[in-house]
């Protein structure tokens, strides 16, 4: 049985299914819900999200059936239909779909259907059941997936060898998505692939549209995105492999040589890349030689995230770094498989750093964890404390940095803290990025 | 107006209550001549757009009290929006009140596919306890939403049943989303809240050695004394000038109920007057503070422009019968912002401004901006009452000044701001990048840092209009680098032609 969360680092359902519709492009979403639904889940995406804005339709322009106490007790079908018409005359876009909130499911409207009618008269449209309790935002993306996937992409014959899906990156829910996906293209596209990411910069629908052409699909996650893979393979017959989200030289090499055995590409090439890249990141990196040894910029980590980032950025921290992220507390809803999946990601570092792995929902419960790992002092003269300290997280965790007396940078949803516009934390750019955000902050009273 | 509503576990909504309507495009003139007709309340949208819900601005209150957990009642994404988007900022600002507090925490109780048929209650009664047992605050929030009101949880009977097992005071809060479309209707809900569980009668406690003289003391200061009722949509800054001028008539001032702590409500009938900033806010709470304590209230303006501040303050004097010193306050506080203001008048003159928001404030704030020279040309209101009849009546030139009621809607303003091309739009957040991105230069028409009320209110408001003024090239260059989701012909058409019903029906 599920229980409450202490702040939650995510929406629901239909959150997710918000927040991937409408960072599609062209696309109108439709929510089939209770008036405040729409407004709520944008105060939340755009705040969380280091200030997204509304996009091309996202925001209060959302067309919304806005039903209310009369179609709740008389059912809301007829006001969905209505509010479908006049949306094709007022909204311009090339998709719309329809989503829908908790009250409607419960009374029983059938949205489906009545979207269904719009579509067989020729209109791209499409729905799905996205009422928030089905789950978190992470749901709403793979639900949203899964139905795109199944009805928008159409059923391709040949292959395109050179092409790839690349998604795993939730929209919003990884704050720094856009400039990630542009990271995955360019390392993939160094290896010789084309790769639709369908939600990244200068991707159209077509791409979504055509997707089934694609050799391989890609999830770089091993949470997020899966089902929708399972969803796209019965259908278009694309395999797919899930590789984990790599930040920095050590887990960007993992997911190159894993997404090159893939992809049946040869060793030699995957070598030269990871070589020209790791020149690349070192020729920078190396600038900080002096100023980390002469002032001893090792720190103490403790990371708060999902399921993506925290495994990458212990790694990135312990492996590339010589950090010691010695606690790392992953926020996410998951299953004890996925649990002992995501736990096997910080065995065996080359640098013998074992992080304590805590699974937990509750922000409150953040500063309890760090009080367990280092006991608090109880008056002894010599007292091995968390400092120097770092703590990686969410905007949340200005509490506990501030408990702690730790620097703190937000990486994790919700970011309200920082503005994000192409920032990436992917692959080996992206660690450079990460690497000048963390020290610019250790630096940054000099 | 009767107020005997707390008696109910629920309050009621706006639309039941005052009649309060969300949906009309016109003329001002029109307007007026609608609702005296009794109209207005079957005119619907046959397109909408999504808005917010009396939920969001519950929280909006809720999270200011210090000292509290609050808890959303329903599925995860309940309350993120007021939550992830305030948490911060909520922090920083009680502790300009209080620089211990501990800012907003707030649990989501994560009702599921299983709860929707089993009931949620359970939940709730753990997430009370827990937030009791770790937590340890003053107060615990309950804010309901739509799914358990549907499944039948009864929260009341959760609290009723908890309350004896915890330290914190337990407030339920109803503010069901899809019961009323009045966003304002939260205010009653939340005040409903606070009328039946936050306050709660001080133990009379004798002091052993009170003197007569410290008892007389005691009903003095109390009978010199006006609980301000603020919102929070304003600033700390708004707040202070508003105690300085109260104190400049020798009088002491407390504010309720925003950024309050939970044990500062017992205490909130230690006060001759209650005064509210805003109608759209506080009848329902002023009309149930008379009934229950016999304080008396004054409802009539919210002290924004020179004329609604000078107004503000002399109701106040008339209640205390210091009219005269009132009034010299009133003519030194004037003569020095006229003076002040000579520069911005000059640069503002002639300006169009079309203003979007509550109902109170955007009155105000356009007599604000005619004061400074400028032309009013249009308005959006987010609900209309009777509160508002007397201020749309004098509005100048009301047979042509546009007016819409709804909240957001961005399709009707695009296509409205489009054919009035006005020079300033002043705009409440959520309507204000689709403004941006015509290339209208944008003036937030309320912010919870920056001062708008009273005579300082007046000045600074001048100033950052004119410094927003002096260079628009943000705005104007998204205009030419973005696209609006709408049709080329929707601009074409009337902006009010998805509204049906009125007169007709």
């Amino acid at each position: 049985m599920s229980k409450f969360i202490d702040r939650p680092r995510y929406l629901c359902a239909l959150g997710g299914a918000i927040a991937t519709l409408s960072n599609l492009p062209r696309t109108i979403p439709i929510i089939h819900a209770a008036a405040g639904c729409g407004g709520n889940i944008f105060a939340a995406l755009n705040g969380g999200s280091g200030y997204i804005g509304s996009g091309y339709c996202g925001g209060q322009a959302l067309p919304s059936s806005n039903v209310g106490e009369k179609d709740i007790v008389f059912g809301g079908e007829e006001r969905l239909e209505e509010e479908i018409e006049n949306t094709l005359k007022i909204m311009d876009g090339d998709l719309y779909f329809v989503t829908t909130g908790c009250m409607v499911e419960m009374i029983g409207d059938d949205a489906i259907s009545v979207a269904r009618r719009f579509k067989d008269k020729g209109t791209p449209i499409f729905a799905a059941d996205t009422g928030g309790f089905h789950g978190n935002s992470f749901k709403g993306y793979e639900i949203v997936l899964k139905t795109l996937f199944a009805e928008y992409v159409t059923k391709k014959t040949g292959k395109k060898a050179d092409t790839v899906n690349l998604w795993g990156i939730v929209p919003i829910q990884d704050v720094f998505w856009k400039g990630n996906l542009t990271v995955f293209k360019k390392l993939l596209g160094e290896l010789g692939f084309h790769v639709n990411t369908f939600f990244g910069e200068g991707e159209t629908l077509d791409n979504l549209k055509n997707a089934g052409e694609a050799t391989l699909n890609i999830v770089a996650s091993e949470t997020f995105g899966i089902e929708a893979a399972q969803v796209f393979q019965e259908v278009h017959g694309v395999p797919f492999v899930s590789i984990p989200f790599p930040i920095g030289p050590h887990g960007t090499e993992e997911f190159l040589r894993q997404a090159g055995v893939a992809l049946k590409v040869t060793d030699r090439k995957i070598e030269n890349v990871i070589k020209k890249e790791k020149t690349h990141y070192y020729d920078y990196i190396q600038r900080l030689a002096e100023i980390y040894n002469d002032i001893d910029l090792q720190r103490y980590a403790v990371i708060v995230g999902d399921s993506n980032y925290s495994p990458a950025l212990s790694q990135f921290l312990a492996e590339d770094m010589g950090w010691l992220p010695e606690l790392v507390i992953i926020t996410d809803i998951l299953s004890d498989e996925q649990k002992t999946l995501v736990s096997k990601r910080f065995a065996n570092y080359s640098s013998k750093v074992k992080p304590e792995i805590v699974f937990d929902t509750d922000t409150s419960n953040v500063k309890k964890h760090i009080n367990r790992h280092w006991p608090e002092n109880h008056g002894q003269r010599y007292y091995d404390a968390f400092s120097p300290a770092f703590i990686v997280g969410s905007a949340f965790e200005r509490d506990a940095a501030e408990k702690f007396g730790a620097p703190h940078l937000s990486v994790t949803y919700p970011i309200s803290n920082r503005v994000v516009l192409d920032r990436a934390y992917a692959g080996y750019s992206g660690a450079l990025s990460l690497t000048e955000d963390i020290f610019s902050l250790l630096v940054g009273n000099r | 107006m009767e107020y005997d509503y707390i008696k109910e576990k629920t309050p009621p909504v706006r639309e039941d209550r005052l009649g309060s309507c969300g949906v009309f495009g016109g003329t001002c003139c029109g307007l007026s001549n609608q609702s005296q007709k009794g109209c207005l309340n079957t005119l619907k949208r046959t397109f909408s757009q999504t808005q917010g819900c009396q939920l969001n601005l519950s929280l909006a209150i809720l999270n200011t009290i210090r000292d509290s957990v609050i808890i959303v009642h329903g599925p995860l994404g309940c309350g993120g929006g007021s939550s992830i988007f305030s948490a911060g900022l909520t922090r920083n600002l009680q502790r300009m009140r209080d620089p211990g507090a501990s800012g907003l925490v707030w649990i989501n109780t994560n009702l599921d596919e299983t709860d929707v048929i089993k009931g949620g209650e359970q939940k709730l009664k753990e997430a009370i306890l827990y937030a009791d047992r770790e937590l340890r605050p003053s107060s615990i929030i309950i804010v309901n939403s739509c799914v358990p009101a549907l499944i039948g949880d009864d929260i009341d009977a959760i609290v009723a049943e908890v309350q004896p097992e915890v330290n914190a005071k337990v407030m339920p809060v109803h503010c069901e989303g899809f019961k009323t479309k009045i966003m304002a209707s939260a205010y009653d809900s939340v005040y409903h809240g606070i009328l039946r569980h936050m306050i709660r009668e001080p133990d009379e406690t004798t002091r052993v050695n009170e003197t007569d003289l410290e008892k007389m003391k005691v009903k003095y200061r109390i009978s010199r004394t006006v609980n301000v009722f603020n919102v929070s949509s304003m600033s700390r800054t708004d707040e202070t000038e508003l105690a300085r001028i109260i104190k400049g008539l020798d009088l002491n001032v407390n504010f309720f109920p925003c950024y309050a702590h939970p044990n500062d409500f017992d205490r909130i009938n230690e006060a001759a007057l209650n005064v509210s900033i805003c109608a759209t806010h506080d009848d329902y709470f002023s009309g149930h503070l008379k009934e229950k304590y016999g304080i008396p209230f004054i409802i009539d303006t919210i002290p924004i422009g020179i004329k609604n501040t000078n107004r503000w303050i002399l109701e106040i004097a008339k209640f205390f019968e210091i009219e005269e010193s009132a009034e010299k306050l009133i003519a030194t506080e004037t003569r020095a912002l006229e003076e002040a203001l000579v520069p911005y008048r000059q640069a503002l003159t002639g300006k169009r401004v079309f203003l979007t928001g509550g109902e109170i404030r955007i009155f105000a704030t356009a007599n604000l901006f005619e004061n400074l020279g400028m032309k009013v040309i249009g308005f959006k209101s987010y609900h209309y009452d009777h509160f508002v009849d007397g201020l749309l009546d004098n509005v100048t030139d009301k047979e042509n000044v546009s007016i819409s009621v709804g909240v957001g809607q961005p399709f009707e303003q695009v296509n409205v701001i489009n054919k009035l091309k006005p020079d300033i739009f002043v705009g409440h957040s959520g309507t204000n990048g689709v403004a941006a991105k015509q290339g209208i230069p944008v003036f937030p028409i309320f912010g919870q840092t920056a001062n708008y009320m009273g005579y300082s209110g007046v000045f600074e408001v001048a100033r950052r209009l004119n410094r927003i003024l002096k260079n628009p090239s943000f705005n104007r260059n998204l205009s030419e680098n973005t696209e609006l989701p709408y049709f080329k012909d929707w601009f074409e058409k009337d902006a009010f032609s998805y509204i049906a019903g009125g007169q007709d029906v």
